[in-house]
């Protein structure tokens, strides 16, 4: 990261005028000072995002209930914990055991959000504590805090009304994300009948299905790139006019990766992965519900036209699918680009069952991408924590964590993934409902990818806990967890970004396999493995597209995440690239 | 060994406040393993003071200890035995809190200023975390002490916002010594602070923190290998030599006319200027010894140009003191050596070994030298001990004939001079010739 402004000689003339010099300004003052280019920003933003106000309303409540669902196994430990205990001790030792679990996390919560704390309790109080003394005051003064608050939701009304309260604006939202948005089923319909005169019926400007679904997948990629390219344009506009440095590591590291094709390549392959999942709501040719779900429920019957009677008839999703089924010779294969005997227009063909590709493939992606994205945000994180206590206290510390992960990396991660997925799912626990298993299998990946992970940054660790800056934290009484976080973490973290991209396509690969083997994300959830899985046997006849297609997809998606990793870490660290090829990929 | 050196500081610099009392402090790494074997004696016994306002400097060979000794005074490695005395309170003994309110008293400047930058945070950041750490003020002020000090250490306030990337190694040590004043010490460690930068350089930086001292009233601790540096800044020098201070004294006294052999053979290293020059270098043979396995008695012995010989070997050659000097090392080395039962076996077979036979060490060692009759005798025996695989007779035997107290005792501290410099050597105790003369004859 050094070569280009490495000991560039300095003079008086080169430090700028234009308001970056004065070192006492804050981001909100050189706002105000210079309001116009951040204000045009804006604006266009919230223009862009206006006609699509719904959409984005049920991302955050979509994240939200995501939130929400870890929030309420938190909240259910105390009491599930209290109840087996009731049911060995009695009740009271239940009660006791509630309260106290209870106060405990309460109280982790607490030590992880002391030092936000914006004044010293105890100074206020007139105690003038010693440093470690006043830690532990502050933890207990935040947990008393949180159990007084917690006490008074749960044991008066107030709790109910709070509750009432936030149903009330889950609700606004709700009306807000149910809103027509512009690129949608609604505005734009693609689902409609032929008349006996040859017109189309309840499509978008009477046009045939197949263009009428054309426009609104294309409409979705020009809005996503001009999306995406408004906020590259903010970065722009806030490094040019608002940012006080003039010159950061991370601009060359942004200057090389734009320069890096193949790293742009991933790029791109990753923002349209990412684009396919958001919007699948709007890529899909039919409403999930209807066409996979609930194929039988009142909302799915449709109109088509009837070619042997020549009138318009009424019919269910699930009835037209089982005329549509792709599994193999003469079983009513609907190919690429055709449209099935109910005038369905199927952009990829349909399923063994007779669902419809497009669909499936755009929901299997939101799969994927849930999962992928789940797991490597904890796997990092406890990879992270891990190593960084491990190369910074060392010795026993240090042996524990390696004797813990090398348990872990001992058995062959496929077979671990395998074994936990039957059990669990077997064990029929909470944790397996969400996505059909898909929440329960990226803990799984966490739990089994995280030792990969520490041991690929663990020499990372090392060399970044020796750097004599640690040294100097230490000598002006830094806290150990501040100087992980703030002198350790980022040189690590950079390592980490290239491992978790090159391991979202293991993942991918993973989850495919174990659908393809009948674990992992079960049926209805649609997910690409068990699409292949589906579609194998009728390869070799005019049922092609079902495997061939979704494993496609695979291999594009992967690529793509590799890529994204390759041009990373070329990147970060330009000399990596001619010093070792294959070291990048070697915690994998 | 302590009192005698406290008492004798104290007797001559009576005027002077001590800051820093050092007294028979003791930094062992890697003896807290099962497996680790003897610990490495990285500081192995070190008493001096410093006092308010000095500057001290410690020099010495790579790997001598200097660098574990100023990391140790400032709790960055956690002392063996000894203790620490920092205006009266050991800091040896302080607990976390303790250690936390102390540490804002005392700082460091580091050797690399590659190294000791944190260069994904901004000079500002940098220079501002001991006083975030400290909650000094509010954060506007700590801004303004940011700006302030930038200026301090000759720098721009502008720079605030910029990455030690965009600075030259100088410019990077001066942001390091900004840090270390933010707190306002009264003590600062500064580990080879110039070592790492080109000569031009180092004269600024040699300057500006002449200039500090000054200004704040600061007590230094010198850490350097360069000689003629130490020689520019510092009051009082150190030498060290594996984990011992051979010599301490006023830096002019000692350098124009060291006391301890080691002194001598460092200050023989310079290069004179004068072409002229036909003082006779004194070279040291062979490496500083494992500081795993210190020699026994005064920790130079191995490798000291003035040894005390025994008298009827004392116009023995030089060579064959040489090669008595080699040889005891080779046969400390095998008796340290395990040999495996593999290796036993062979051996009994004829076969070879990874050790030589002590033949051949012999012929490379004595080879094509004159030795007198009685030397030659005993080398033989200790030859012919070695050969059976009896290194500890062989060894005995060597002490005896070629021994002496230097071998066998650890030296006292004498002061050699009215102003209370000492020296760390055998030959000052009045019994045997002062080293500079035993020097002067041999070479």
């Amino acid at each position: 990261m050094s070569d280009t402004q490495h000991e560039k000689p300095m003079n008086d003339e080169e430090i700028r005028t234009d308001g970056g010099t004065d070192t006492g300004e804050s981001f909100r003052q050189r706002v105000m000072d210079n309001p116009k280019p951040g204000a045009i920003w804006l604006t266009v933003l919230v223009l862009l995002i206006a006609p699509e106000l719904g959409r984005f309303v049920d991302w955050m409540l979509a994240l939200g209930g995501g939130i929400k669902f870890i929030f309420d196994g938190f909240v259910a430990a105390p009491a599930w914990i209290g109840s087996n205990f009731e049911d060995s001790l009695g009740f009271v030792a239940g009660a006791f055991a509630t309260d106290i679990t209870a106060l405990l996390m309460l109280f982790v919560l607490a030590a992880l959000l002391r030092g936000y704390l914006p004044f010293h309790p105890d100074t206020r109080l007139g105690l003038d504590l010693s440093r470690s003394r006043r830690v532990w005051f502050e933890r207990g003064f935040l947990t008393t805090v949180f159990a007084a608050v917690t006490a008074v939701l749960v044991f008066t009304p107030l709790g109910a009304l709070l509750r009432n309260e936030v149903g009330f604006y889950v609700g606004v939202l709700d009306s807000i994300g149910d809103m027509q948005t512009l690129i949608s089923r609604e505005t734009i319909p693609n689902h409609g009948y032929q008349t006996p005169a040859g017109d189309w019926e309840g499509t978008f400007l009477g046009l045939s299905p197949r263009y009428a679904w054309l426009t609104r997948f294309l409409l979705v990629w020009v809005y996503a790139a001009v999306f995406i390219g408004w906020l590259w344009q903010g970065y722009n506009v806030f490094r040019e006019h608002y940012r006080a440095m003039d010159w950061t590591p991370r601009d060359d590291v942004i200057d090389r990766l734009r320069s890096h094709s193949w790293g742009v390549f991933g790029i791109v392959v990753v923002l349209g992965f990412i684009v396919l999942a958001l919007f699948a709501p709007a890529i899909a040719t039919y409403p999930i519900q209807e066409n996979v779900y609930q194929p039988y429920a009142e909302d799915s019957e449709f109109k088509y036209f009837n070619e042997e009677s020549g009138e318009v008839e009424m019919a269910h999703h699930g009835d037209a699918n089982l005329d549509s089924r792709s599994q193999g010779e003469g079983s009513g294969t609907v190919s690429i680009n055709e449209y099935d005997e109910y005038g369905r227009y199927a952009p990829l063909g349909t399923t063994p069952s007779g669902e419809d590709m497009m669909t499936h493939i755009a929901y299997g992606a939101q799969t994927s991408l849930t999962i992928a994205f789940v797991s490597i945000t904890i796997a990092v994180f406890l990879a992270m924590l891990l190593s960084l206590a491990s190369a910074f206290y060392g010795g026993i510390v240090d042996l524990m964590t390696i004797i813990g992960t090398d348990t872990i990396i001992s058995i062959p991660i496929f077979v671990l993934v395998l074994m936990m997925s039957v059990v669990f799912s077997q064990g029929d626990v909470w944790i397996a409902e969400p996505m059909d298993g898909g929440f329960l299998l990226a803990l799984i990946y966490a739990f089994a990818y995280m030792p990969g992970m520490w041991r690929s940054i663990r020499g990372p660790s090392l060399q970044v806990a020796q750097e004599e800056w640690v040294d100097a934290a230490k000598s002006y009484g830094q806290r150990p967890l501040a100087i992980m976080r703030k002198h350790m973490a980022p040189y690590v973290m950079s390592y980490l970004i290239i491992y978790g991209s090159l391991l979202i396509g293991g993942i991918i690969i993973v989850t495919s396999a174990l659908s393809f083997l009948g674990y992992g994300v079960t049926e209805p959830t649609p997910e690409w493995g068990r699409l292949i899985s589906d579609g194998r046997n009728a390869v070799a006849t005019e049922s092609w597209h079902v495997s061939t297609v979704s494993g496609a997809m695979i291999a594009i998606v992967v690529t793509g995440f590799n890529a994204l990793g390759d041009g990373i870490r070329d990147a970060i660290d330009p000399q990596a690239e001619a010093n070792a090829t294959g070291n990048a990929g070697g915690g994998a | 060994m302590s009192q005698q050196l406290a008492s004798s500081d104290s007797t001559t610099r009576e005027k002077r406040e001590k800051l820093v009392e050092v007294r028979d402090l003791k930094t062992y790494y890697g003896d807290s393993g099962m497996f680790g074997g003897p610990p490495v004696k990285a500081v192995d016994g070190v008493s001096f003071n410093v006092f308010r306002g000095e500057t001290l400097g410690l020099v010495g060979e790579s790997g001598c200890g200097k660098t574990t000794l100023g990391r140790t005074l400032l709790q960055l490695e956690d002392a063996t035995g000894g203790e620490v005395r920092y205006d009266g309170t050991d800091i040896t003994e302080l607990n976390s809190d303790q250690l936390y309110e102390w540490r804002r008293n005392a700082q460091m400047v580091f050797q690399d200023p590659d190294s000791s930058l944190n260069d994904r945070m901004t000079v500002g950041e940098i220079i501002r975390e001991p006083l975030d750490v400290y909650e000094w003020e509010t954060p506007a002020d700590r801004r303004d002490r940011v700006r302030e000090l930038l200026e301090t250490v000759g720098l721009r306030p502008e720079h605030y916002f910029r990455y030690p990337h965009q600075f030259s190694g100088g410019q990077r040590q001066r942001i390091g010594i900004a840090r270390t004043l933010a707190l306002e010490p009264d003590f600062m460690v500064l580990d080879e602070p110039v070592s790492a930068l080109d000569v031009s350089v180092q004269a600024e930086i040699i300057n500006l923190l002449e200039d500090l001292q000054e200004e704040f009233g600061l007590t230094y601790l010198f850490i350097a290998h360069d000689l003629s540096v130490v020689r520019h800044i510092c009051d009082r020098v150190a030498v060290m030599y594996l984990g011992n201070i051979m010599e301490i004294g006023p830096t002019e006294e000692l350098f124009t006319d060291p006391a301890n052999p080691y002194t001598h053979s460092l200050l023989s290293a310079i290069p004179a200027p004068d072409p002229t020059d036909t003082a006779e270098r004194i070279t040291l043979h062979g490496t500083p010894p494992n500081p795993r396995y210190p020699p026994s008695g005064c920790p130079f012995n191995t490798r000291c140009p003035a040894r005390i010989r025994p008298p009827e070997y004392e116009h023995l050659d030089d060579e064959v003191w040489q090669g008595i000097n080699t040889l005891r090392d080779v046969l400390l080395e095998r008796k340290r050596a395990d040999r495996s039962i593999r290796e036993r076996i062979r051996e009994r077979l004829g076969r070879q070994t990874r050790f030589a036979t002590v033949e051949e060490t012999y012929d490379e060692l004595f080879g094509g030298l004159q030795i007198p009759a009685n030397a030659e005798s005993s080398i033989e025996q200790i030859v012919e001990h070695a050969s059976n695989n009896d290194e500890e007779a062989a060894l005995d035997v060597l002490t005896e004939e070629f021994g002496s107290i230097c071998e066998s005792e650890k030296p006292e501290y004498h002061t050699v001079s009215e102003t209370g410099r000492k020296s760390f050597c055998h030959r000052h105790d009045g019994e045997h010739r002062q080293p500079s003369q035993v020097l002067e004859e041999r070479y």
